[in-house]
Parts: structure tokens; sequence; C-alpha cells
């Protein structure tokens, strides 16, 4: 089989507080059915039987489900194949001879842990101030009992389907988390079971976005395009709906 | 009041704020162009619409809203552009655009410079027009045809009004599907487009005055 011989320039940063560089590394006998994620182990090996330190880099599932990986390969988050995590992405879009920059996402509400890992509890953090329903204890209903239109379900499924990697952020030109809040607020907002928290919902939700430090949405739309599941700006559109309604609804009852 | 102040500020808030002044402005520009055209068709016309504005004393509300719109737009403009900057310290690279669902382009990366010349723009164009020369044309009406005809003689001024029409077609090529979009409207292509043309309509309606003038000389 042929292999390729790729040029990797990869972002070395030991520690939050260091500054970090591009570090240039060859990546020899590339198969085109490698994953970019193997590659980065084959690039390890390499660098730990020289002694040196391996690039630090997320990943569980690798296998486009999880959302840990994550990184901007040749300047697009994830890669230059849409539809698809890092893990997914197979050196068969490459050429023998590309030289590609890896860097990790670049937000201020995104600290470089190391290298390629970034801290993304600020996704946990706005999660937990809102994208939550509260659920009866006791018994379980008659599964049918809570009737929900096919196409809320569906709609709220499209929704769900968001895994929290953070490309939406990586990719914003402000670094803005509105896709993920905007999918995570639809979600539970579609869902009868979603109606009691549902102004409390997007309002915390979108403060602790702000508080995080994410920046504003300017309807580019690049996070659909690089969202491995992709996510609809449509999302985006329904959390400013949401947020209007429920600013409204407060404005007029205080 | 608080919650108002609240949602106000919060970015989504001044997505809003920029959004519905960015539309009324627009409104407004349909209409000035809309009335701008008499000048190559009308002259008397012209002069007796512009007359009509500015003998009615509501002219003076008029003026201010519109004043409150650019203001307001400027104000949530630059709020929004600057809490983009500061959320991304440290830049990539290499960074290029997604393309595939993405829309973003030349004009919506460039927003804040298209719009930052209407700061420098709209005092001019106000100046120059709304404060030049007084004709009279009779009967107490003022001749602001011939003031327009005189002023593009120069070709400085011809070329300036183009590129700055151009200006304003490029932030409205983003601006008016992403106003859209802001205030909860669905994105959806089809708006996109229409906003695109609209925008391109709009620069060229007034884009066209300055240029039928100066190579007509104004003896249409
Ligand atoms: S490792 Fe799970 S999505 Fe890539």
């Amino acid at each position: 089989m042929e292999t390729m011989t790729l040029k990797l320039r990869v972002w070395r940063q030991p520690s939050t507080a260091t500054d970090g560089e591009l570090v240039e590394y060859t990546a020899s006998n590339v198969s085109p059915d490698m994953s970019f994620l193997e590659l980065l182990d084959v690039v390890n090996d390499g660098l730990i039987k020289k002694g040196e330190d391996p690039v630090a880099f997320d990943s569980d599932c690798r296998e486009g489900i999880c959302g840990s990986c994550g990184m901007v390969i040749s300047g697009v988050a994830h890669g230059p194949k849409s539809a698809t995590t890092a893990c997914q992405l197979f050196m068969r879009h490459f050429n023998d001879g590309d030289t590609v920059t890896v860097e990790p996402w670049r937000a201020n509400a995104f600290p470089v842990v190391k290298d390629l890992v970034v801290d993304r509890s600020a996704f946990d953090r706005i999660q937990a101030a809102g994208g939550y329903v509260s659920v009866d204890a006791g018994g379980a209903v008659d599964a049918n009992e809570m009737l929900i239109p096919k196409g809320d379900a569906d709609a709220a499924m499209d929704a769900a389907a968001c895994i929290g990697c953070g490309a939406c952020v990586a990719s914003c030109k402000n670094a803005s988390a509105s896709l993920f809040v905007g999918a995570k607020v639809t979600q539970l907002s579609l869902m009868p079971q979603g109606q009691p928290e549902r102004d409390r919902r997007v309002l915390s939700m979108v403060e602790q976005m702000e508080a995080e430090g994410f920046g504003p949405c300017s309807n580019e739309g690049e996070c659909e395009a690089v969202c491995p599941k992709e996510i609809s700006v449509s999302h985006i559109q329904t959390l400013h709906r949401e947020y209007i309604r429920a600013s409204l609804r407060r404005i007029t009852s205080t | 009041m608080s919650a108002v102040v609240g949602f106000l500020a919060s970015s989504i808030g001044r997505k809003v704020t920029m959004a519905l002044s960015g539309l009324l402005m627009f409104l407004f520009l349909v209409t000035h162009l809309a009335a701008n055209l008499l000048v190559l068709v009308d002259p008397e016309a012209y002069n007796e619409y512009s007359h009509a504005l500015i003998s009615n004393p509501l002219i003076y509300i008029a003026e201010a809203g519109l004043l409150a719109l650019f203001v307001a737009h400027l104000i949530s403009g630059i709020a929004v552009w600057r809490k983009g900057q500061t959320a991304r310290s440290i830049s990539y690279r290499d960074n290029r655009w997604a393309g595939g669902a993405s829309h973003k382009s030349l004009a919506s990366a460039t927003m804040i410079v298209t719009g930052t010349f209407f700061i420098i723009f709209v005092p001019l164009h106000i100046l120059w027009f709304k404060f030049g020369t007084y004709y009279d044309a009779g009967n107490g009406v003022r001749d602001l045809h011939r003031l327009v005809v005189e002023e593009f003689q120069d070709p400085l001024l011809v070329a300036f009004y183009v590129v700055g029409m151009a200006v304003l077609g490029f932030h409205l090529w983003h601006g008016i599907g992403s106003a859209f979009e802001s205030l909860g409207v669905a994105h959806r292509p089809k708006v996109r487009q229409a906003g695109r043309m609209i925008a391109v309509v709009l620069a060229g309606g007034f884009m066209i005055i300055p240029l039928v003038i100066f190579f007509t000389g104004g003896g249409f």
C-alpha cells in the first residue's frame, strides 16, 4: 500500500501558564487508512522512543460520538472534511508532502491545559446553569402518557446530536458558544418535560455563557460548517427567540 | 427596569438592538432612494417632495429618531465587536474559512470597518446637502435639485459617493440577512439571497444618481 510523508506543525505548550510554539515533526510511512489521531499516536511513539514528551491531545471513543477529540487542523476545526471529528478524519483526505498545522481550540473560555488539550469545563458550567429538566421521583409513568408530536421529537433529536466538542467556539471569529447553547436550549425547550424551567433555563444559560467570556454571534455560520454533527445555525435563531421571549416575560412580570 | 437593562446589555440584546436599528435605517434608505430618484426624472416633484418634508414640523422628531437609530446601531455594533475581540486573545497561526454550510464572506468579516465608514460619510453627506447652499426655487420652495446637480459636477465628490454606496451595499450584503437571524428568524438561504440582492439594488440605485448627473452634466 502506498504511504505518505507529511510535515506536521504542532502546537506545543507545557502548561496553561507557559507560552507555546509550533514545533515541526515529519511523519513518514503514513497510511491513508489511519485516522488523524492515529497519526498523532505514531508521532508520539517516535517521540517517546527518543525520550521526548509526547503531544498531549484528548480522545476517548475514537468513533466520532463522544466529543472529546478536537483540534484545529490546517486552519479548520476538526480538519478539512465537513461533518467529521478529528478522530474520524482519515489520512486519505491529505496528500503526500502536505504541511499540516495542528493547533488547540483557541478561546479565552477554553484555556490550553497542555499542547492540544483545552479545558472545556466552561461548557459544563453552562449546562449546569440550566441545561436540565426536573423529573418527579417515584414509579415510571406509562411510556405513552405524554404525547409528543413527531416533528418536535425529531427536531429535539437533531439538537441533541450535539456532542459538546467545542468546534463551534473554535471556528467562530468571536469564539461564540451560541451554537452549543442554542442546541442545548432547543433540545429541552421543545419537549413538554422542558417547559417548567423554560424561561429560567435560557436566561441562566446565556448569563453563564457571557460570564465564561464567550463572544456574541455574528451570524456567519462557520460553526455549522465545522460541526461534526451538522447542528444547524437555526438553533441559534431559536436561542435568540427563546431569550427574547423569556426576557419579555421577565420584563412584563416585574 | 433591571430586567430591561439586563436584556439590553446581554450579547443577544445587543444583537437585537443592532438588528432592529439596522432594519429601520434600511427602511428609511428605501424611502430615501425612492425620493432621490425623483432628481433624475422630475426636478420639480423632487423639490416639492423635499419641501413637504422640511416644512413639516414632525421632521425634527423624524430626524431625532434617525439619529437615535444611528447611535443605537453604532453603540451596539461596537459593543458586539469588542466582546468578540476579547473572547480570543491568542489567534490561530493557520486560520481558514470552513466553506460548505458557512456563509462567511468578505462582507461579514468587515462589518465593523464598513460600518465605521458611515461615521465619516453621514455627517459629510448632511453637511453637503442639508446644509449646502440654499437656492430659492420660488414660492419659498428650496431648489434642492440645483444644489444636487451642482455638487455632482465634482468628480471627487462623485467618486466619494460611488465608493460610499459600494461600502453600503457591502455592509447590507451581510447585514440584511444577519439582522433577521438576530431577531430569531430561522436561517434560510433564500432570505439571505434576497437580502444580498436588495443590498445590490439599493446601493446601485444610489450610485446611479451622481453618475448620471455627472455624465449628463445635469442637462437631462
Ligand atoms: S474521540 Fe470521541 S469524538 Fe473523537
